[in-house]
């Protein structure tokens, strides 16, 4: 059972059935293609048409009630399909009249001139639904698909381009192909619930809808119910159905570039019924392309001037020459012609090698920033408050980062995909959103801009220590396993340290200063430091920071970062801990307290640039180096000074006099220069050697020291241990620890 | 090099000089130059044959006049100008040249292999 048509055919009406009037179509859509470079071509297709409509009304005189495709394909038959011509064609002598559409057309079908089988399934490049060399569409051709899947296919995977370069080198390319059976991809608006592209993609594949619904569903309902948990898996999974932002985006991106079935061709389309493919030809030929083929006619022309010249001479030297003219003229035209496709061929791919590059960079990018937002979202929690400031937060993401970067792909895969549906309104929309997105963005600058104002007025808090007069202080992080695992997970760069838990997060906002002690005991002290909406503000948050430092020994236990909760928000938090050394004690910061960098917001407008005013001097220090603190400034034990200026300018200095040293014929003063070098030299080497024999001796009364506390600790321990059996495992560990520092830092 | 090629190579050079001696006989309209060609045993395809008319057309060597069909479409009935007659007369000297030396050749090639057997 067919259903039947009535078409208006060279003023006839003919009564076709519908798979016949698509292949009739078809087929003139073919031979308008091949004679696509004829002067005359709507003439030859109007008596083509006129003939077959002759051919119809005698069948139909003959009894027939409608045209049916064998009816078509016996005409066919008889015109001849395009491939057919090519065969009668090939060969043709070029000194026709026409000439130029003869040669473009032949140089069109050199690439496939041979074992050019219509029947047979062979790969090509569709020349006539390109958008770069036609790869995809051919693949598409070939396996029955549609060219847009494909696309995106190639897109998506990395290796895409090569293998795509390298199928645009080697496969012949084709205009003759011809699209048999073959389903598009649709949005389908008859079942839709959002946007119909899962319907469409169910109809094209041919299952039920609801399949990839609950594709595109699942990472929704996973999300909500572990919301605000971006464990490190889920986090960078951009594209991955895991993370569901990610199926969201595709959504919409699917929705922006699969066009509607509007009509019922397209609904047809839609369901796989066979449809004329070439109809739907590609006529955006992009300005590259056309530079190119400019390029290529232009050395066409010159050759076809050369052969025209070449053909006066030979008019002159009558028949003999004339032969040998000839030959000429065909030679260099034929060069020509391929030197011109070689010019027009690397142009081509140049630049599309140049705009690709451009288009990908600009999609990194764009990941890139969204990838960057993402990440630091589940941050805002630590910031902003709720109300206002969150939906400004949100606003910000969908609006201000996300519509943009949607638009962008949007317009890029549209461009591949041609989709030349007038999208006014879209573009519109996309512009009110941003905008939006800009009015948020502002507002949520503003926002936490005012509560960041105001700094806290930094009140110094004096740490009691348990045994101040104790010979040397080592800095040694507080064994919190809170934080332990800090450094090995969230580590993007400008926010170095900053580890987190569901509620709390840790910053590592805090500084060490040395400085001289004006007593001979030492003395730790801690301001802390806090923005806020007012002073006020500021102030009692200043106060609610716990940043705890407590003496055992002469270990100075010391957190290494803040605790910031979701309650009490971060607004840059900061702790200043000074140490005052005695002179003639030793001071040492352990290795795990090297300087990272602070989480800090700079705005421009408050007045956070924390400062105390006083009048002593702190010394510059590494971590995991000992110190001693002398009268001028803080030494290493090897006697160097800590603030390496000092020790460059002293460096500098005996090079100066080295070099010298090597001309000193010709300038006797360097001479008395280095020798006063080598005596400033020798004196400081006996400073240093009297330094370390102090040292010496200062470490081995220390170990003394050190050994009889651990005496005296072991007979604390078990007596606590006698006392307290539950509190035992504890302190035990905490006085092995001791050992083992203090065993490692005099070996 | 195949056979195939050759033959329509020659086919082809032959094709014009056949459609204008076919129209020179008088008014014809495109299926019955395919009718008479078929009858002389040369087989083109329709397909083919509308772009050469058209060519020749344009080239102001034939020119056509309507002619209403009772089945269809108007008809295009083709005939020659005095510039086709004149290429036409051309064309049949060239081709009686050709002919001629054809036939001296592979006569004396035929005589040739007629001979080699005895």
């Amino acid at each position: 059972m067919k259903k039947v048509i009535n078409i208006n055919f060279q003023g006839t009406i003919v009564p076709i059935e519908e798979s016949s009037y698509e292949l009739l179509q078809q087929y003139i859509e073919s031979l308008r293609l091949y004679f696509a470079n004829e002067e005359g071509r709507d003439e030859i297709i109007n008596d083509i048409e006129s003939r077959i409509s002759e051919l119809f009304q005698e069948r139909l005189k003959s009894g027939s009630t409608c045209i049916t495709d064998d009816d078509v394909n016996a005409i066919i038959k008889n015109m001849g399909r395009p491939a057919d011509f090519e065969e009668a064609e090939k060969g043709e002598n070029t000194d026709s009249n026409d000439e130029k559409s003869d040669n473009s057309k032949k140089e069109k079908s050199e690439s496939f001139q041979g074992n050019w089988n219509w029947k047979g399934k062979r790969l090509y490049r569709d020349e006539n639904n390109k958008v770069l060399g036609g790869v995809c569409s051919g693949i598409a051709a070939y396996f029955g698909i549609d060219p847009v899947i494909v696309r995106i296919l190639f897109l998506i995977s990395g290796i895409g381009i090569l293998a795509y370069i390298l199928l645009w080198l080697f496969v012949p390319g084709s205009n003759m192909l011809e699209n048999g059976a073959r389903k598009r991809l649709y949005r389908n608006p008859d079942g839709k619930i959002i946007g119909g592209v899962c319907s469409g993609i169910g109809s094209y594949f041919d299952i039920n809808p609801w399949l990839p619904r609950f594709i595109f569903l699942i990472p929704f309902i996973s999300f909500f119910f572990r919301w605000g948990h971006f464990g490190p898996l889920t986090f960078p999974n951009f594209l991955s159905f895991s993370f569901s932002p990610g199926s969201f985006i595709v959504y919409i991106i699917l929705w922006l570039v699969i066009p509607e079935a509007i009509t019922t061709s397209e609904k047809l389309e839609m369901k796989g019924e066979k449809v004329d493919m070439n109809s739907i030809k590609n006529s955006v030929l992009k300005e590259m392309k056309e530079v190119g083929e400019r390029m290529g006619k232009m050395g066409q022309e010159m050759g076809e001037h050369v052969g025209k010249m070449g053909m006066e001479a030979g008019n002159f030297a009558k028949e003999k020459t004339a032969n040998f003219n000839k030959e000429v003229y065909t030679s260099t035209h034929r060069t020509s012609g391929i030197l011109g496709k070689i010019i027009t061929t690397i142009f081509k791919i140049v630049m599309y090698f140049i705009l690709g590059c451009i288009a990908l960079a600009v999609i990194i990018a764009l990941f890139s920033i969204v990838i960057m937002a993402i990440g630091l979202f589940p941050l805002k929690d630590f910031v902003l408050t709720d109300g206002w400031q969150s939906m400004f937060a949100w606003g910000t993401l969908l609006f201000f980062i996300a519509v943009p970067v949607i638009g962008i792909i949007t317009f890029i895969i549209r461009r591949f995909a041609h989709v030349k549906r007038s999208n006014k309104l879209m573009r519109y929309s996309f512009i009110g959103l941003w905008i939006i997105g800009i009015v948020c963005f502002i507002s949520l600058i503003v926002s936490i801009g005012r509560d960041f104002k105001s700094s806290s007025s930094g009140n110094i808090e004096y740490i009691p220590l348990s045994d101040p007069n104790v010979k040397r202080l080592e800095v040694m992080p507080l064994n919190n396993n809170n934080y332990s695992r800090m450094n090995n997970w969230f580590r993007l760069e400008p926010f170095a340290t900053f580890g987190m838990d569901n509620d709390t997060a840790f910053i590592s906002n805090f500084r060490i200063r040395i400085k001289k002690s004006a007593t001979d005991s030492f003395q730790v002290s801690e301001i802390s430091w806090c923005n806020g909406r007012t002073r006020r503000d500021a102030d009692t948050l200043a106060a609610l920071i716990n940043f705890n430092i407590s003496q055992n020994d002469s270990l100075l236990m010391m957190d290494r970062a803040i605790a910031i909760n979701t309650t009490d928000k971060f607004r840059n938090q900061y702790v200043e801990v000074t140490i005052a050394v005695p002179v003639g004690h030793y001071i040492k910061i352990n290795k795990n307290f090297d300087r990272r960098s602070h989480v800090k917001f700079p705005w421009v407008w408050n007045d956070n640039y924390w400062y105390y005013d006083d009048n002593d001097e702190y010394f510059e220090f590494r971590s995991g180096v000992l110190y001693i603190m002398k009268e001028d400034g803080l030494y290493t034990i090897d006697g160097e000074r800590s603030d390496r200026r000092n020790e460059g300018g002293n460096n500098s200095k005996r090079k100066r006099t080295d070099i010298n040293d090597n001309n000193y014929r010709y300038t006797p003063n360097s001479k008395i220069d280095s020798l006063k070098a080598e005596q400033e030299k020798q004196i400081q080497k006996m400073q240093a050697a009297l330094d370390s024999a102090k040292d010496a001796r200062e470490k081995e009364l220390n170990k003394l020291k050190d050994s009889l506390n651990r005496a005296k600790e072991e007979i604390n321990k078990k007596i606590e241990k006698l006392n307290k059996g539950t509190a035992w495992y504890d302190n035990s560990s905490r006085s092995d620890f001791s050992e083992k520092f203090s065993f490692m830092s005099y070996i | 090099m195949n056979i195939d090629n050759t033959a329509s190579q020659m086919r082809k050079g032959v094709l014009e000089f056949c459609i204008l001696s076919i129209i020179k006989l008088g008014e014809a309209y495109p299926s019955d130059i395919i009718d008479m060609m078929k009858a002389a045993n040369l087989n083109i395809l329709e397909g083919t044959l509308y772009p050469l008319l058209t060519r020749l057309k344009n080239a102001e060597f034939l020119t056509y006049r309507w002619v209403e069909s009772n089945s269809g479409p108007p008809r295009k009935y083709f005939s020659l100008t005095e510039k086709g007659a004149k290429f036409y007369k051309e064309l049949e000297t060239t081709w009686l040249e050709l002919a001629g030396a054809v036939e001296t050749i592979t006569s004396k090639n035929n005589q040739l292999n007629n001979h080699k057997p005895e």
